[in-house]
């Protein structure tokens, strides 16, 4: 924006004519770079620049906008210098008719909490960690992230679920949860029994995912502090020895495979079952283990037996229940977990938790972090009110409380005492409002002068957390807001990077990364299991854990946002390193691993993306080829035509392979001309199959990843194509900054951004390209930091 | 102790309802005392995405005629209760056409279907019609403690574009309360559960009186917070307030029905269904069905819509024996294989339809069934899904109406006959006074 000023200021001086400027610096770059398709004989999207005439405005300020973004010419074809964008664009703002664009920082929408922002945002206010929006509908999307004002809609069921939501945190906040008075069982988790789900318990329970190596893993409340027993029951049906699962990998496929054709084979009752070697369980909490056990070879179903159980202390809030048999982790394939009549050798049939024993007498967390007068329960005095509602109303309105807003709460009180019910009972349905109240649900920002203006430090600190952390601020947030400090010199920076490094900026990678790579979609993918036998849930939630911690560690260790295209590293456990035939990477846990880079490398290679940007029996070139086009270069394709003929699918791999058949629709003219940009980049992902293993042959054909981009340049296979991604480092950097704006400001990056972005990617590429730059130019930009008139630019 | 055992201590009591029975096969006929006298009318939709197979959709007949024995592999089940339901042939959804705005075919049909109104083309400001569920919940949803229920067995998509510039709030839900303020559907068959019949009823009426009076008066202070708050804030914000306004007078309206027919409630049983949604279609849309079927029985709502699947959808279907996604395949250009698949998926679809009706015959209400007092659509805003077709759409109407229904037949209306004008007949039979909505050029007779 100062950039875009300063050459205003300066242009008067050259006294020029636009006409004598177009002749001599514009009009050479208009024929060298966008006269190829739009000229008169062409009229590619309906534009000719070769005719168009210069008092057509409005056509120079789109000419202006998709140069300065980069988004033309097309990526594959040669760009223009930045010498020659800046001769065009300072032309055209030089013309009659052109906006004039003064600063606008834009004007972000009341945003209504969406699913994730409100999980937190209770968690952190009341310490109740029950994910109760996960019971929400689900929040719709505008540019890409799912907390963007203008679409996150309010229907009465969702507000009806925010009551219901209210009454039932306030509840558990003051009085804790209602609790059995004897200790009891308190859940039953289910393994799904098979990757299909015919084959899942119809009875109830909460289901937890599909393993092939009969792990059972979930994610549990405990209401209190207390001792719980987990109990855990496994089937051994390891007695079907048809098979010899010690031998080959091969054999033991081929003898699958006909056990499928035919009837499975049971070997004689009694027969050297103890020949089965004892098989370790171990149940852990949070990673650590809390019970180890060995299955015998001569038992089956364990039901004389009865359950495993360990008895633990717990902390109250989510944590995380694994049960499984470490050694299938390095299995050279999951199937050897399976009999010939596909029922899985070992699993963990179910498993309960049951408590609380022995509960802690302490108040929950919950009751320290709202009753903070310092009384013990039952022994507050109505001085207490104030204070109370004062402390929690500030957190919840992540603001202070007026002087009505407060009286209004504190008449709820006043209502229950008169109704005879205690103090407690009159903070709880105040907070009840509060919890209800659109100063909760909403995050709005108030305009004390109608121009644009500088927002608060409290809407400063709101900024900031829910951009980092998807929550509300924390204590030292909100004691800097509070003392207006928030914009001391260094101070932001400080909080920036402060936040970067807490455990709380994990948000950034699960909701700002899970939505700009699409790699949150892993959840509603399923390869076909018949083509692809050994992919089971456990291993897709593998896929995705990989590429969380990666970025985390691009986050963490502030690497160059480079590095997402092709870094030396990456985190794996045994089964997905199996997956990627990469050896020596053993067990259950994930660890990082230094990478060869021949075959994996970066976001691209990660089995979540390959899996998430192909079909659930193939892959496919072209949304590969778009995935990569639309998030990591910003340049998306324009749409199809609406009579789009499509593949014959089952002849791929036996009568051609894909690439034929690929190449021979390409030849339609109509699809010729996008399908030459986006296919090349899905062909140099042809080594990766649709759940993201590498492979060399497609059906019985050998895969062919090389391409040619428009323009000429040619590349061979991943590694290839990474190298043309890293030398468009400006394209990528430049799209990942209006990424992360997009989800940082709530609102879709317009033109008037245009100069932010452009500086921001300056200031990026000056310093080493490192994510916590990007981060803080950001925090540090108009936008973020001001808010614009209203009825100001409105599209 | 067995997993079993612990569901069938997990009985809860709700309102209006004692839940006691083992099994959802089991549950007992509703006596609502509203169904002694004359029934209340009821009215849902039910929509499948991405079009169908027609060549194996209608019955073969080349004018309006009775419904033969036989009907095609698609709509072979609906044979069974020809004489409760009739096929409309010639219906079109003009809306859902490019006019103009290129492609999006998916987004614009999920978005103009329930509404006949063409809507535009956003990410953003999004704009369409209100949904013919919506004006009669707006008119008759007075009488009931739900206005109107929106379910569905597919989860809205997140990310912003899903067809060619359209927001996926378009495709997310069918039922639209204003021109921009959609209401997405319920997918959990648990929460929706909860939702009908998990309200806390206390028995005591001194302290449901107590009860009713925080919860009344918490509703005074946030209505009072947030018109002090839209006040102060600019235009755009002031939108997302009313939607707020909107909502919570919505429940404080609600809440008095409730109490009302806390006095005049029925018994019906219904096991508490598990926490998970179930993963295959069959299991997850009988349990929306039943639930459905408990709401109209109990009159906690006349009118409902139910999405199977939503616009795009890429669910594979393996319980029809259909690996891939749905939404590639319906571009089959002729391909026979791709074409038996879709179809495959196109029956399965009627087969899950098949349970709601099977549900709703077996209710018997005063002199006649649950399906008897209905008017059930089912169907999708796209008839050729290979060439996005909104014309000729396929459209079931199930169900007598209380008696203004004909069934049994196949009915064939002049080409490019709006939807909309069979929308203005249902209004019109469920009291609402509407002679025109979205494109309608009048009411559809020959019902």
């Amino acid at each position: 924006m100062k950039c875009g000023l300063a050459l205003l200021a300066a242009l008067p001086v050259l006294a020029v004519s636009p006409a004598d400027t177009y002749r001599t610096t514009v009009q050479p770059v208009l024929a060298a770079r966008c006269y190829g398709c739009h000229n008169d004989k062409l009229r590619t999207a309906g534009l000719s620049l070769e005719s168009a005439a210069l008092t057509q405005a409005g056509v120079w300020e789109k000419v202006a906008d998709q140069l300065s973004a980069r988004r033309m010419p097309p990526a594959g074809l040669p760009a223009p210098t930045a010498a020659e964008v800046l001769a065009v664009t300072a032309w055209v703002r030089t013309l009659p008719g052109v906006t004039n664009q003064l600063p606008n920082p834009g004007r972000v929408t009341a945003r209504r909490l969406n699913r994730t922002e409100y999980n937190n945002t209770v968690r952190d206010l009341l310490g109740i960690y029950g994910h109760p929006a996960n019971d929400f509908p689900v929040d719709d999307a505008g540019f890409g992230f799912d907390n963007n004002g203008d679409v996150l809609t309010l229907s009465p069921m969702l507000m009806e679920k925010y009551l219901a939501s209210a009454e039932r945190l306030s509840r558990l906040a003051v009085f804790g949860p209602t609790l059995p008075k004897q200790p009891g069982l308190l859940a039953s988790l289910m393994p799904k029994k098979g990757p299909d789900a015919a084959l899942r318990p119809s009875s109830s329970g909460t289901t937890t995912p599909y393993s092939i190596r009969g792990a059972m893993y979930a994610n549990f409340v405990f209401p209190v502090d207390a001792e719980y027993e987990i109990r855990v029951r496994v089937i051994n049906h390891r007695d079907q020895l048809s098979i010899n699962y010690t031998g080959p990998r091969e054999e033991l496929l081929a003898s699958l495979d006909a056990a499928r054709k035919g009837a499975p084979t049971r070997t004689k009752k009694g027969d050297s079952r103890t020949a089965f070697p004892p098989e370790k369980l171990l149940l852990t909490l949070d990673g650590k283990p809390i019970l180890e056990d060995v299955i015998e070879g001569d038992t089956d179903y364990l039901y004389d037996r009865g359950a495993f159980v360990a008895r633990v202390p717990v902390k109250a809030g989510e944590h995380f229940i694994r049960a499984s048999f470490p050694a299938l982790a390095d299995y050279d394939d999951p199937r050897r977990n399976i009999n010939p009549d596909f029922r899985r050798r070992m699993f963990v049939e179910f498993a309960e938790i049951a408590g609380p024993y022995n509960p802690s007498p302490e108040p929950p967390e919950s009751y320290r972090k709202i009753f903070v007068c310092g009384h013990k329960p039952g022994q507050h005095n109505a001085e207490c009110t104030g204070k109370v509602l004062q402390n929690f109303a500030l957190r919840a309105y992540r603001r202070p409380l007026g002087t009505a807003e407060m009286d209004r709460l504190a008449g709820l009180v006043d209502l229950a005492r008169r109704q005879g019910d205690s103090f407690e009972e009159g903070i709880r349905l105040a907070m009840e409002a509060v919890l209800a109240s659109p100063g909760f649900l909403f995050r709005t920002e108030l305009d004390p002068v109608p121009s644009a203006h500088a927002i608060d430090d409290f809407e400063l600190a709101s900024r900031l957390s829910y951009f980092l952390w998807s929550t509300m601020p924390d204590e030292e947030l909100f004691r800097l807001a509070l003392a207006r400090k928030l914009r001391q010199p260094g101070v932001l920076e400080a909080q920036t990077r402060r936040m970067l490094a807490d455990s709380k900026a994990q948000a950034l990678t699960d909701n700002f990364a899970g939505q700009w790579l699409g790699i949150q979609h892993i959840e509603r993918k399923s390869p076909d299991p018949d083509r692809f036998p050994a992919v089971d849930e456990e291993l897709l939630e593998a896929m995705h854990q990989e590429s969380n911690l990666f970025v985390s560690e691009m986050i963490r260790q502030d690497h160059s946002i480079l590095d997402f295209i092709d870094a030396p590293f990456t985190w794996l456990n045994g089964p997905l390193a199996m997956h990627y035939g990469i050896p020596g990477v053993k067990g259950e846990a994930f660890r990082r691993v230094v990478l060869d880079g021949s075959q994996r490398s970066g976001i691209l290679t990660q089995a979540s993306v390959l899996t998430v940007s192909a079909f659930p029996t193939r892959t496919s070139v072209v949304t590969r080829g778009k995935w990569v086009l639309e998030n990591l270069l910003g340049t998306p394709p324009p749409p199809p035509p609406p009579d789009v003929p499509s593949l014959v699918e089952s002849s791929i791999g036996s009568d051609a392979s894909l690439r034929t058949k690929m190449e021979q629709h390409r030849n339609n003219p109509s699809c010729m001309s996008c399908h030459v940009a986006m296919d090349p980049i899905g062909f140099g992902l042809e080594n990766y199959d649709a759940s993201g293993a590498w492979r060399i042959l497609d059906g019985k054909f050998p895969i062919d990843a090389s391409g040619t981009l428009p323009g000429g340049k040619a590349f061979d296979g991943a590694a290839g194509l990474k190298q043309v991604l890293k030398s468009n480092a400006d394209l990528f950097s430049r799209n990942l900054t209006e990424k992360l704006m997009t989800f940082a400001l709530g609102r879709g990056v317009e033109s008037y951004d245009r100069s932010t972005v452009e500086s921001i990617a300056t200031d990026l590429a000056a310093h080493g390209y490192r994510f916590s730059r990007l981060v803080l130019d950001i925090v540090k930009s108009d936008a973020f930091q001001q808010r614009g008139a209203d009825g100001g630019v409105k599209p | 102790m067995t997993p079993k055992n612990l569901d069938r201590r997990m009985f809860l009591r709700g309102a209006g309802t004692v839940l006691a029975l083992p099994f959802l096969d089991a549950m007992i006929p509703a006596f609502s005392r509203a169904a002694a006298s004359a029934a209340p009318l009821r009215m849902a939709f039910v929509y499948v995405p991405n079009g169908i197979i027609m060549e194996q959709w209608w019955p073969a007949l080349t004018a309006s005629g009775p419904l033969p024995a036989e009907l095609p592999r698609i709509t072979a089940p609906l044979a069974a209760y020809r004489n409760d339901l009739q096929l409309l042939g010639g219906l079109t959804c003009n809306g859902g056409r490019a006019l103009g705005d290129g492609p999006g075919d998916h987004g614009r049909a999920g978005a103009s279907y329930l509404t006949a109104t063409h809507p535009k083309k956003a990410v953003k400001d999004i704009h369409t019609g209100i949904s013919v569920d919506q004006i009669a919940a707006q008119q008759i949803g007075g009488a009931t403690r739900f206005a109107s229920l929106e379910m569905g067995c597919e989860d809205g998509v997140m990310g912003g574009n899903c067809d060619n510039g359209y927001s996926c709030a378009y495709s997310n839900s069918l039922s639209w309360r204003t021109s921009s303020s959609p209401m997405p559907p319920e997918v959990r068959p648990r929460a929706m559960f909860d939702r009908l019949f998990g309200g806390d009823f206390d028995p005591d009426p001194v302290r449901r009186a107590r009860a009713q009076k925080y919860r009344a008066s918490v509703l005074d202070v946030i209505l009072s917070d947030a018109q002090r708050l839209k006040n102060s804030l600019g235009r755009a914000d002031q939108a997302k307030l009313d939607e707020y306004l909107f909502s919570v007078r919505d429940i404080e309206q609600r809440i008095q029905k409730t109490e009302k027919e806390y006095e005049n409630r029925g018994e019906v049983s219904m096991l508490v269904p598990a926490p998970s949604v179930p993963d295959t279609m069959t299991e997850h849309s009988r349990l929306m069905f039943d639930l459905l079927t408990m709401a109209f029985q109990t009159n906690a709502t006349r009118v409902a819509t139910l999405a199977l699947a939503l616009e795009q959808s890429t669910r594979p279907y393996r319980e029809a024996g259909v690996p891939e996604g749905h939404h590639g395949l319906t571009h089959h250009m002729g391909d026979t294989e791709k074409i038996e698949k879709v179809a495959r998926i196109n029956r399965f679809h009627v087969d899950c339809f098949m349970y709601l009706l099977d549900k709703m015959k077996a209710v018997r209400e005063g002199d006649g069934t649950l399906l008897d007092h209905s008017m059930i659509v089912y169907g999708s805003g796209i008839s050729n899904g290979n060439e996005h077709h909104h014309h000729n759409l396929p459209v079931v109407l199930a169900g007598r109406g209380n008696g203004t229904l004909t069934p049994g037949r196949y009915v064939q209306y002049p080409k490019e006959t709006p939807m909309a004008n069979l929308f203005v007949a249902m209004l019109q039979r469920m009291g609402a006074s509407a002679d025109h909505m979205g494109d309608s050029t009048g009411e559809l007779t020959n019902l």
